[in-house]
């Protein structure tokens, strides 16, 4: 039986030679480190994001007067609503913070050089998509948190001349955040965000496909430096299969990443989960402290810091455009960054900045 | 073409790290003054007007007094209490839209009465209402709450020196140890809700349902009546039990939570272990 179903499933779509060329004879470099499975791992939180979603969804009602109730409902009458969002959360929080690290790495790796500048432009907007999808998460609780939270960052583009206040109207769907605000994020979280996500992570994915893996920098062959000039796939000194080698060294990642966020749930439920979290909206009612998403928090306490809202905001655009295009930028060959002291020590300086600017904001009154 | 890159990066850092010493004033300003904020954040005119310099100084402490009032924190405003318009500052002590101002001395109870109904048909009952009406000497609610400043009660409001002001302390405090049980409880549930409330849980049927018990307990005791409150402790005693065990199948529902999304943990830190076993085994 389990014999005819195999053959059956062979002639048909041929799972051997699937298996066999695609994936055991699809080579990658044998010296990979673990930042290299940060791009699955990064898939996999999404696919996380999409299922849970999708759940919550089922409950979820987005509208101003019973988003919070509902909200509260999953989490406390509808079986294992709990589970479904706390998932949803911490997921989304790891994801981001997945993102930010798997950036990391590949700078300092170089490995967005040559040809991989358009693979590192996809995961840039990948980023981007990443945060609206956080941005607009945010406020679908409907919470003190994420209310005032969302009215702060959707300020931000009123810091344009002439068309900043008819951008942040459009955002917000009027002066204020209000039900339409909401019901905007919703359509955008849900609606928008989605297919333009996976249409990205579709390109990424092909592209790191079709040009194949690279090599750490320090265990670069004179070959695999030689210059491109024309398409070729990566080739490697040492390698090995992508499955089941590489393949499995994913799943131990991906097991890991899932560890990680049921540590979280276990013995941090409330790190991304603080009281105003749990008090409904009150337009009425400023809170005290507010403060935006963690992620948030540096480019925040940059343009308090500035004070020129202008300033602030178009430096933070000119640095949006170069850390994007930054491959195009980047033409030198050389992909040891210790030996590009300006570069790693520039790097360095806004790693510490960024860190700064984050903890500053958090602690900050 | 790069260094103009690497520069822009450098006006990035150094614009961010030179900060102004008036940043702050320039964010709320910038910020806080657009369209959408002034309608939510704007003060109400009575305020804005017991603020200015232009008011007497004996009424210009009444807006920070209410600002930490129990009252306050429950969104309850001037207007509330004394009437007017407060978003029209040309109508807000007019007569036609209720403004009473101060009211005279007598008719405290049937202002705070507008929302503490069962309160004040109990206090008229004691012996606190009857001597106001009858005599218009008697305590009326300012003389043990306070006015503006109002404080959430608590059962040490029956006090000593408050209390001898008038009478001896005595009768005032059988009237205490009868209630102090009772009041115990109330305060360990509320401590069990602000505990609810910080581990990420919003418990608002059962802060619903101890502010019923809480009004209704109250309505017990302006009489002064000891006979009364002691017959009555049993039933609120009951309803407070009710409420307690909510709060406890709540906490046994997060230490369910916890111990689901420990094993859960645990089943893919072995996952990830047992993958890397086979990985190294592999190598």
């Amino acid at each position: 039986m389990w014999q005819k179903l195999k053959d059956g499933i062979e002639i048909r779509i041929g799972l051997t030679d699937l298996i066999e060329n695609r994936l055991r004879q699809y080579r990658v470099p044998s010296d990979t480190n673990i930042f290299y499975t940060l791009g699955i791992v990064t898939m996999a939180a999404y696919v996380v994001q999409a299922i849970t979603g999708y759940f919550l969804l089922m409950y979820y009602v987005p509208h101003s007067e019973h988003a919070f109730r509902s909200v509260q409902d999953i989490m406390t009458i509808i079986p294992f609503g709990w589970f479904v969002r706390m998932v949803h959360m911490v997921a989304a929080n790891l994801m981001v913070a997945l993102l930010f690290i798997h950036f990391i790495s590949i700078f300092f790796m170089g490995s967005y050089k040559k040809p991989r500048e358009i693979t590192w432009l996809a995961g840039g907007l990948l980023l981007l998509v990443t945060l609206a999808f956080c941005l607009s998460g945010y406020l679908l609780p409907w919470s003190q948190r994420s209310y005032w939270a969302t009215t702060i960052v959707s300020n931000l583009p009123t810091a344009f001349p002439v068309i900043g206040d008819a951008l942040a109207n459009l955002l917000r769907g009027g002066d204020s955040v209000t039900g339409v605000t909401l019901t905007r994020f919703f359509s955008l979280h849900v609606g928008f965000l989605p297919p333009v996500f996976l249409s990205i992570v579709g390109l990424h994915i092909f592209l790191v496909w079709r040009i194949g893996l690279s090599v750490p920098p320090l265990s670069q062959s004179a070959e695999e430096e030689s210059e491109w000039t024309e398409f070729r796939h990566a080739t490697y000194s040492r390698s090995y299969p992508f499955y089941p080698n590489f393949l499995l060294k994913e799943v131990s990642m991906i097991m890991l990443f899932l560890a990680v966020t049921f540590f979280i749930m276990s013995f941090m439920p409330t790190l991304f989960l603080p009281e105003a979290a749990t008090t409904p909206a009150d337009p009425l009612n400023t809170p005290a402290d507010i403060k935006p998403e963690w992620y948030f928090l540096a480019p925040y306490q940059m343009l308090k810091m500035i004070p020129n809202k202008f300033l602030g905001i178009s430096l933070q655009i000119i640095a949006i455009i170069v850390f994007l295009f930054w491959p195009f930028f980047d033409t030198r060959a050389e992909r040891n960054i210790m030996k590009r002291p300006l570069i790693f020590g520039l790097f360095l300086v806004l790693l510490a900045l960024w860190f700064l600017l984050t903890y500053w904001g958090r602690y900050s009154a | 073409m790069r260094y103009i890159y690497i520069l822009s990066l450098v006006i990035l850092v150094s614009a961010a790290t030179t900060a102004s010493a008036g940043y702050r004033e320039i964010f709320e300003k910038e910020f806080l003054s657009k369209p959408w904020s002034t309608d939510i954040v704007a003060e109400s005119s009575c305020i804005e007007c017991h603020t200015s310099e232009v008011m007497d100084e004996k009424f210009r402490s009444i807006p920070q007094d209410w600002r930490v009032s129990w009252h306050a924190q429950n969104n309850v405003s001037c207007h509330d209490c004394h009437g007017g318009d407060s978003e029209d500052a040309s109508m807000a002590m007019s007569h036609k839209r209720g403004f009473i101002g101060s009211p005279n001395y007598t008719d405290i109870p049937d202002m705070c009465g507008k929302c503490h109904i069962g309160i004040l048909k109990n206090y008229v009952e004691s012996g606190h209402g009857k001597a106001l009406i009858e005599e218009g000497t008697g305590p009326n609610c300012i003389t043990c709450h306070g006015s503006h400043n109002v404080q959430k009660v608590h059962i040490d409001i029956i006090n000593a020196q408050l209390c001898s002001k008038c009478h001896p302390y005595e009768r005032a405090k059988i009237m205490k140890q009868a209630l102090f049980l009772t009041d115990k409880k109330i305060e360990s549930i509320e401590d069990d809700l602000a505990d609810l409330r910080k581990q990420g849980v919003y418990p608002d049927r059962e802060e619903k349902s101890l502010f019923n018990t809480q009004a209704q307990f109250r309505t017990l005791f302006h009489t002064i009546d000891v006979a009364v409150v002691k017959d009555k402790t049993n039933f609120f005693t009951s309803e407070l039990n009710g409420i307690e065990d909510e709060i406890k199948a709540t906490f046994e529902e997060l230490s369910f939570r916890k111990k689901f999304s420990t094993f859960l943990m645990l089943i893919f830190a072995g996952s990830w272990a047992i993958i890397t076993l086979i990985i190294r085994s592999k190598d």
